[in-house]
């Protein structure tokens, strides 16, 4: 049984159509990538997840219960955010907050957890990623890489259903982008159920274990990576892989 | 000639003119406050665009901030007794104008004028931090008021410090022209005091001092604050957290 299925999703920009009645089920444990060309939703449907966008029409199921993702309900809005978190591009760490209170937040103001018990999570989490030796400075302090691991451990100690990572190594230098990478592969390892949107083709073979290829707000593939990227069946796709350089020995390449 | 300018006057004015420094810290401590709630709640209207209050307060702060101090307190002072005198008309009560205390006047006035100049520094400060640190808090799962009191204002007051001490100068400042309402604070005894010894340059002398200390202590007390308040520019060896 899934422990996510999202049915019907719909989301406009006035008349553009992003996301068009898309339908996904993620299974637990599942480390699933979204990829695809430019402007074709892919952030869209991570945000709609998570409700930083209104989407038009869609529900999703998740742990057990079913949420209208058009709910007006703060109440159904929280329980959503509750299971799932999210992990941007640009960081998007407290500024005024070190590492270890970073992580602390969420665990003492949503979870109510107790201080020296959040402080005992948080540490754990950061040990994780590879910070305890950066447990007191700000984010000021701190190299991009740094930054998004600190956000990963961040997300972790909510104990999420589902982890959504929107480009994480997008913003990062190329040789902070590898840190970042190990981290994500551990959290993968370690049984998180992650639904990811990257431009890391490598990385992507290796950790993944789905693959979706969107387009137009569709689900145009979907399938294991050594069906994506070894016998691609859509020409879609193909031309994609193509133009990234993932598609060696066809009559396409260059 | 030795007459001329009563240089001894000037310090032993002080201590006359400091029996009045509590009313003019009253008027300003509770204008402050009306300043910063009233401001900080335009500012919020205005950054959620809350139809008509929206309009509404841009109208009040064009204006307040369109006049000068002294016609807003005579407005107050002759505005209210007016307003009250139709409400009772209109409504067969009889509330006394003579029962409220001239400082209930300058305090409304001094707070809203600052309300309207604070509430600016208030939303620019708020509007500074990042989307992606809200949308990081939600993703969290905190509510919106956990966002606003965790996030938003802890980061926004640290912009804010400058501009709000700059303000909390000219509200001191300000309160020099409550005589106007008829209470007495420092400025206003030192009229009273220059009427009776026709030494108005020594008194206004003593007046210039007494203001200046306070501005500078209140500098210092800003400068600190912001200090204590931002993030440590070096990296810090052990916080205990």
């Amino acid at each position: 049984m899934s422990v996510v299925e999202i049915r019907g999703l719909c989301k406009k920009y006035g008349s553009n159509v992003v996301l068009d009645h898309l339908d996904l089920d993620i299974e637990e444990g599942d480390v699933v990538a979204i990829i695809g060309p430019s402007g074709t939703g892919k952030s869209t449907l991570l945000r709609s997840i998570n409700l930083l966008e209104k989407p038009e029409e869609g529900t999703i199921r998740i742990n057990n219960k079913v949420i209208n993702l058009t709910t007006r309900s703060a109440k159904e809005k929280l329980e959503l955010r509750r299971y799932t978190e999210m992990v941007f591009q640009q960081f998007n760490l407290f500024k005024n907050r070190t590492a270890l209170e970073n992580v602390m937040e969420g665990l003492t103001v949503v979870k109510k957890i107790k201080k020296s018990e959040a402080k005992r999570i948080a540490e754990k989490q950061l040990e994780k990623v590879g910070m305890s030796d950066r447990l007191s400075h700000y984010p000021r302090h701190l190299s991009g890489g740094q930054q998004q691991r600190v956000a990963i451990a961040r997300a972790l100690a909510m104990e999420p259903k589902l982890l959504l990572m929107d480009e994480p190594t997008s913003a990062l230098d190329p040789e902070l982008v590898s840190e970042v990478l190990v981290t994500i592969k551990k959290a993968a390892t370690e049984g998180n159920t992650i639904l990811l949107v990257t431009h890391e083709m490598n990385f992507v073979k290796n950790v993944a274990n789905r693959i979706i290829f969107l387009e137009n707000g569709k689900i145009v593939a979907d399938g294991t990576p050594k069906q994506i990227f070894d016998n691609p069946d859509n020409e879609r796709l193909k031309e994609f892989l193509v133009k990234i350089h993932m598609l060696e020995n066809t009559e396409y390449a260059i | 000639m030795s007459n001329i300018f009563d240089w001894q006057l000037v310090f032993t004015e002080i201590p006359l003119l400091l029996k009045y420094l509590p009313v003019t810290i009253q008027l300003t401590l509770i204008a402050l406050i009306i300043g910063w709630v009233a401001g900080l709640f335009i500012a919020i209207v205005k950054i959620h665009r809350i139809p008509v209050l929206k309009q509404l307060c841009t109208l009040f702060v064009s204006v307040v901030r369109g006049t000068p101090i002294i016609v807003q307190l005579y407005l107050t002072y002759f505005g209210i007794p007016i307003f009250l005198k139709y409400y009772n008309f209109y409504n067969g009560t009889s509330y006394n104008v003579n029962g409220i205390p001239p400082i209930i006047f300058a305090i409304v006035a001094l707070g809203l004028n600052q309300s309207a100049f604070d509430s600016e520094t208030i939303r620019a400060a708020i509007q500074s931090v990042e989307k992606g640190q809200v949308e990081a808090a939600k993703s969290l799962g905190m509510n919106g008021l956990q966002i606003f009191f965790r996030v938003l204002l802890p980061q926004a007051v640290t912009v804010a410090i400058p501009s709000l001490g700059n303000s909390l100068i000219g509200l001191v400042k300000g309160t020099s022209l409550a005589f106007t309402c008829s209470v007495v604070e420092i400025t206003a005894q030192g009229k009273i005091l220059a009427g009776n010894s026709y030494r108005y340059f020594e008194v206004y002398c003593s007046l210039a001092i007494i203001y200046w200390v306070i501005t500078i202590f209140i500098e210092r007390l800003f400068t600190y604050i912001e200090k204590k308040m931002s993030v440590p520019e070096q990296i810090a060896e052990k916080k205990e957290a």
